[in-house]
């Protein structure tokens, strides 16, 4: 029972819970701007028990019981792999798919693409609709919306009766230009539910992903069709649970673009859920970063298996529209863009044909690293870490284990040492060189994507081994500025609460601009905001807090991207109107790309708004220590090797640092999750705003 | 002003006798100079104008070292890959060294000097760095990007003129030409480039390529400066032998001794029948020698593969038939002992036309070789070829635009895509092209008139063995204007070979005005043959050779092949002995193993 007497401080409190594979982490900003974290293990199989136990936890911390607790939030925020988990574990829905006659294979046929050239034993992915899952309906619609063949209402029963005797429960209808004219997927959905209305879930590829071309739609279409059920399911369990308690809001989730959904939303798209693990952390580290001034950086988070990167321009983590593969299946969702490359503490060591690679197979948690000693038997990242000396003995992981350096050694001599012929400690630096090298490229390259030169960013490091390798990493990538935020251990809990809501909706519509017809371009924009605003009601923003921005999306013909340009006012006259969007067009061109053709007429292919819904931000995102003086923070010493032999090197305990704390390289700051590694040369300095900033030219 | 390919792909002089550098810190900078190479592609993906390049990937990176020596790469399609190291020699060595100064950045396109055929343009710069040891600043590496462009001048839009008689009624040559010169535009030269080309984007994609280059050449320039000369080339003569020596290991494993093959083309453009290749592959301990003496040397033939070209196939078959994790670099191709004949098809005299021959007979040598193969490495034998002929072109007037319009049917579909064993084929291309990312009837429909009714898999169209050849496209596509229809057509006498006593895919057959009254089915070139508003074309694509004896395929495979519509029931008794009862209609379908044991006897002992 509550036992405060100033009031229940936690009214109006938002919640943030992300489920991790390990642990499910909670998260609660009180209206004053208090932060609680907490943490629980992650119930596997229901993933929602945990989530309870969790908010039973935060509610003790309050003197609370569950449903008073419960009663009083504001907002709660969930972040789940319930998506990514039926993809991995491949136990979602049976799966049927109508589809226009002639293109029943594209999803096998993948436009051409497959992921292996060199390997012609490169096995298929798993199928989601086998091809006797699959139906070819006579219909077509043309790329303008016109019918060249009505829908043959029969062979769409005959289709749905099939799927249902061969065990289909989750049914896809996937029908050309649906996107422009989606009449027969609509009837095609009425004559399902007539057929077969216990059908568990149908996913219409016009509603799931509005726009071409036919791949795309209908990669996306299957996989939310075998999520859909078991996700919402979820999410639906989880509403009900959270109801039970006393909760009165509304339950939103996570989507892998930053932004969150109500279930009604969730329950029909649920593959914008897909590959949203990694988005919470960008969104923390985007924070931890404005906090600190910095708007243009590259995020990166190495933990035990993957080394995530995404860029963050203006504060803003870049979106990916196109070529986001998930589990070999493409996902045309705008996503948050993070890109994962096989580099973790748990990554592999070993010597093939005299030649030192580095994962991605990875050791993973369990029987991880050796020196973890759960009985892992091979060389791997950690353990060259420990040998080299930048990991703590004991206290490692929040002081939850030991570290045996001797299997370290062991292991880095059998597998890298003896077979190149050197000793331990080149071989264990070699590891280092391989896999920081790895990590530089991959994140080069996904900075190719966008055109951006490291040397103009800032690395914003963080994961359990980040802060251990950030510095490596920043001098391959040439950058000097490295940001560790303290906050690093909640950013995925974190993420949930500071990301402004976002909605980025499209509407395909293919023309040349010079017979645009402006009303139908308004009329979809007009559809596009009442979905919009629909998809923002839940979030009980107010009105002035949400910002939206209106683009036509053109292109030169041709042209495989689509350029963004803000759409002119309707007040315009129809001609002074198309002018002004062409002259964008060229302009917008010419500075992005470098070029314009201002004597072609430009093709409009659709539109476009994203919305910005500004939440509250925290006021501090963790609590810092007292000590200023950074030397009364020293706890002893250790031999540590960055490149040119051992040099003894001070130990420091982070925690206790005050803002304004600074050391210098070489030196080792150690928190409770990492170790911010300081190289000789550099230095580091605590900010006011909570991260450390390293500097490599000291 | 006859070049000697083969002289120009003889093995270069190594930069670095004996180098000293590091396991690891070669490895570092190979793959620093990786990333490069991604990076270059990139920006050509990213600037590039049309959708052949920005979209279809038909695009190499890579970095040569200032012998012309291959480095590393970045690649589009393997089949590719070297394509962009004689041209670099060849301006090497017809300019001198002298002539490549810091900050120019060069083009050539030209079959006889080292490229694949015209429309695939090479732009390539050097990197400078200063040597500590001489204190002078001189050339250390080359960054090279090839791009295959829509359209090179000549007869016939789009680069494939097949019934051109020499290589000049193909297109536009330029040998080598440098177009920045130390940093600064030769707008002469860019013109003279930009006006001997029919597209419009055409000046744009070749900017694109020019900006990678000169990306490429400044980002190995700071991998040049971090690491030092002396280690970076060190580490390449390091990563060449290394891809030697691993190249010779797989081969070691082999068994030795001489293996033969031949395989066929239908017929060159013109309709010369049956060209034929001969190989003898001769493993020797470690030493691989590749043979086509023996190979169709009629002087009348249309369609040649020039020796690059016969080179760059060669390679790409041998990569897919070991380690996919070797290095491919200069020690990869300098470890294969290629003899071609000169004045054979693989080989032409100066100024055959190349434009198909590029593909055919290019892709065949694939198919020679693993047919050669297979006989000892029967379990990596998988053909890596297309029998594409050339694009289905169509041309006539868009009635939205009143402009013409030339569609290069770059759609999706599937065929001659060879089971492996222990996998079905799938997809719809050999794994060498699966970086391709071919348009859809979403994409073109908009740009051309035209429909896609179809491009469904062919039943029984994958050729039958243990393991399942690719079902080919059944490809309908229906002109909405009045149009013509220019292509070459092979695959329909010889289609895609089975392996290891697999059966043959399908072959393909292409015919125009399909289901009109006055059907034209392709023999082996439409030169513009009319198409009506309304009236289509249908192109049955040949399906891919089954791997193993169909009579070996597990009867449960057979029924799900049965169930999905690849296979049909009376191809299941026919190809593969399986008897089944029931009906596919209402799901009933069974096997009949006493009676699938008793036909599959039979055929066996029939044999």
């Amino acid at each position: 029972m509550s036992t405060t007497d100033i009031g229940p401080p936690h009214l109006g409190s938002r919640i943030g819970v992300d489920v991790g594979g390990t642990f499910t982490d909670l998260i609660c900003i009180t209206p004053d701007g208090q932060v609680l974290l907490d943490k629980t293990p992650t119930t596997p199989d229901d993933q929602s028990i945990g989530v309870m136990t969790g908010l039973a936890q935060l509610a003790e911390r309050f003197g609370l019981d569950l449903g008073t607790f419960c009663a009083g939030l504001g907002t709660v925020v969930h972040g789940t792999t319930t998506a990514d988990n039926t993809m991995i574990e491949q136990d979602g829905a049976a799966v049927g798919l109508l589809v226009t006659e002639g293109h029943r294979d594209e999803i096998e046929m993948r436009r051409v693409h497959k992921e292996q050239i060199w390997d012609p034993s490169y096995p298929a992915p798993f199928p989601i609709a086998r091809r006797r899952n699959r139906i070819a309906i006579p219909e077509r619609v043309d790329f303008e919306g016109e019918v060249l063949v009505p829908l043959d209402e029969d062979a769409v029963r005959a289709g749905v009766r099939r799927l249902r005797q061969l065990g289909a429960e989750s049914l896809a209808v996937m029908f050309l230009f649906s996107f422009v004219n989606p009449d027969h997927e609509r009837r095609a959905r009425e004559l399902i539910l007539e057929e077969y209305p216990e059908v568990t879930h149908i996913s219409l590829s016009h509603e799931v992903m509005p726009r071409g071309p036919e791949f795309e739609r209908t990669s996306t279409t299957l996989v939310n069709a075998y999520v859909a059920p078991r996700v919402s399911s979820y999410v639906g369990g989880l509403s009900r649970r959270l109801r039970d308690a006393g909760y009165e809001g509304e339950l939103l989730i996570m989507a892998s673009t930053g932004g969150v959904m109500p279930p009604a939303t969730v329950a029909r798209r649920a593959v914008a859920l897909l590959g949203s693990g990694p988005t919470g952390g960008v969104m923390g580290a985007a924070a931890a970063a404005r906090r600190a001034g910095r708007s243009d950086f590259v995020a990166v988070d190495m933990g035990g298996t993957s080394f995530d990167i995404c860029l963050v321009r203006n504060g803003e983590p870049e979106i990916s529209i196109d070529w986001n593969w998930r589990y070999r299946y493409y996902i045309g969702m705008p996503m948050v863009d993070v890109q994962a490359v096989g580099a973790g503490g748990g990554s592999i060591a070993r010597v093939r044909q005299g030649s030192l690679l580095v994962g991605p197979e990875s050791a993973g948690s369990s029987p991880g690293p050796a020196c973890y000693g759960r009985g892992g038997t091979v060389a791997t990242v950690t353990d060259a870490d420990a040998v080299l000396g930048f990991l703590p003995l004991t206290g490692f992981a929040g002081g939850l284990m030991t570290l045996d350096l001797a299997a370290a050694r062991a292991v880095v001599n059998a597998d890298v040492a003896e077979p190149l012929g050197i000793d331990v400690i080149d071989a264990a630096w070699g590891i280092e060189r391989i896999v920081n090298a790895n990590m530089a490229n991959a994140t080069r390259r996904v900075l190719a994507g966008s055109g951006v030169d490291p040397r103009h960013l800032d690395l914003i490091a963080y994961g359990g081994n980040g802060p251990v390798h950030a510095w490596a990493i920043a001098a391959e990538l040439g950058l000097d500025r490295i940001l560790v935020p303290k906050a690093a251990p909640a950013f995925s809990a974190l993420g949930l609460l500071v990301s402004d809501y976002k909605v980025d909706l499209t509407r395909s519509y293919v023309t040349p601009l010079s017979r645009l017809d402006l009303d139908h371009l308004h009329a979809l924009l007009a559809d596009l905001e009442a979905e919009v605003t629909d998809e923002l009601d839940p979030t009980g923003l107010p009105a002035e807090a949400v910002v939206r921005s209106r683009y036509v999306q053109m292109a030169y013909a041709g042209q495989n991207f689509d350029m963004s340009v803000p759409a002119p006012s309707r007040d315009l006259p129809a001609d002074a109107e198309l002018m002004e969007l062409a002259e964008r067009f060229h302009d917008r061109h010419e500075a992005d790309r470098g070029f314009s053709f201002r004597d072609q007429d430009p093709t409009v292919r659709g539109v476009r708004i994203t919305a910005l819904g500004r939440v509250a931000k925290p006021l501090t995102l963790a609590q810092l220590g007292t000590v200023t003086d950074a030397g009364e923070a020293q706890t002893g010493s250790r031999p540590v090797h960055f490149g040119d032999g051992f040099v003894d090197t001070p130990v420091f305990d982070g925690s206790t640092f005050a803002s304004g704390a600074h050391v210098r390289g070489p030196a080792l700051v150690e928190e409770p999750f990492t170790v911010v590694v300081v190289p000789p040369g550099a230095s580091l300095r605590l900010g006011e705003h909570t991260s450390y900033e390293l500097s490599l030219d000291g | 002003m006859a070049v000697d390919l083969i002289e120009l792909a003889r093995p270069r002089r190594r930069t670095v006798t004996d180098p000293q550098v590091d396991p690891v810190t070669a490895e570092v900078v190979r793959g620093a100079m990786e990333t490069v190479c991604f990076e270059m592609a990139t920006y050509v993906s990213r600037t590039a104008t049309t959708p052949i390049l920005n979209q279809s990937n038909e695009r190499n990176a890579t970095v040569l070292d200032a012998q012309g020596r291959l480095a590393a790469l970045s690649v589009g399609i393997p089949q590719f890959m070297l394509t962009s190291t004689l041209p670099v020699r060849f301006a090497l060595e017809f300019l001198g060294v002298a002539e490549f100064r810091e900050g120019d950045v060069f083009v050539a396109n030209d079959p006889y000097h080292g490229g694949g055929h015209l429309p695939d343009y090479n732009v390539f710069a050097p990197v400078f760095a200063d040597d500590p040891l001489t204190g002078v600043r001189r050339m250390v590496l080359i960054a090279s990007i090839q791009c295959h462009h829509g359209d090179t001048g000549g007869a016939v839009p789009g680069g494939y003129n097949v019934t051109a008689n020499d290589v000049w009624g193909e297109g536009v040559r330029w040998p080598v030409i440098k177009v920045i010169d130390q940093g600064v535009e030769r707008r002469d030269v860019l013109y003279a480039l930009q006006v001997n080309n029919r597209l419009p984007d055409y000046i744009g994609d070749l900017r694109a390529q020019i900006g990678a280059a000169q990306l490429g050449s400044r980002r190995l320039g700071q991998i040049v400066e971090r690491h030092g000369i002396g280690v970076v080339e060190e580490s390449v003569d390091f990563m060449i032998d290394y891809a030697a020596e691993r190249f010779r290991e797989e081969v070691a494993a082999w068994p030795d001794g001489t293996y033969e093959a031949d395989c066929w083309v239908d017929h060159d453009p013109l309709g010369h029948q049956d060209v034929h290749l001969h190989v003898a592959i001769t493993v020797d301990g470690d030493r691989l020698r590749i043979d086509f003496t023996g190979t169709d040397a009629r002087q009348d033939l249309q369609a040649w593969s020039t020796f690059g070209n016969t080179r760059g196939y060669t390679v790409a078959q041998i990569a897919a038939m070991m380690d996919p994790e070797i290095p491919k670099n200069e020690g990869f191709f300098e470890a294969i002992d290629l003899i071609v004949p000169q004045g054979c098809v693989l080989n032409p005299h100066a100024n055959r036309p190349v434009s198909a021959g590029t593909h055919h007979p290019g892709a065949e040598v694939g198919e020679v070789i693993a047919l050669a193969l297979q006989h000892v490495l029967a379990h990596k034998a998988v053909p890596q070829v297309y029998k594409t002929g050339i694009p289905t072109v169509i041309s006539g007037i868009d009635p939205r635009t009143g402009q013409t319009f030339t569609d290069h049917s770059a759609e999706v579909y599937a065929g001659w895509c060879n089971a492996a064993e222990g996998m079905d084929a799938w997809g719809a291309q050999a794994a060498a092209f699966g970086n391709l990312w071919k348009a859809t009837a979403e994409i073109n429909e908009s740009l051309y008139p035209h429909i896609q009714w179809s491009r469904d898999y062919r039943i029984d169209s994958g050729g039958p063995g243990q393991w399942r050849g690719l079902c080919g496209s059944h490809y309908v596509k229906e002109v909405r204007v009045d149009a013509r229809v220019y292509t070459y057509v092979v695959g329909m006498k010889y289609p895609m070979p089975g392996i290891a006593g697999g059966r043959p895919g399908e072959p393909n057959q292409l015919t125009i005005r399909y289901g009109s009254d006055d059907p034209f089915v392709v023999a082996h070139t439409a030169d513009w043959v009319p198409i009506g508003a309304g009236q289509k074309l249908c192109y049955d694509y040949g399906g891919g050779g089954g791997w193993g004896d169909p009579l070996d395929r597990q009867a449960q495979a057979v029924l799900d092949d049965v169930l999905d519509e690849y296979v049909s029931t009376e191809g299941a008794r026919r190809d593969y002995g399986v008897v089944l009862t029931g009906s596919l209609d209402d799901l009933t379908l069974a096997i009949d193993p006493a009676a699938t044991e008793a036909l599959r006897a039979e055929r066996r002992t029939g044999r």
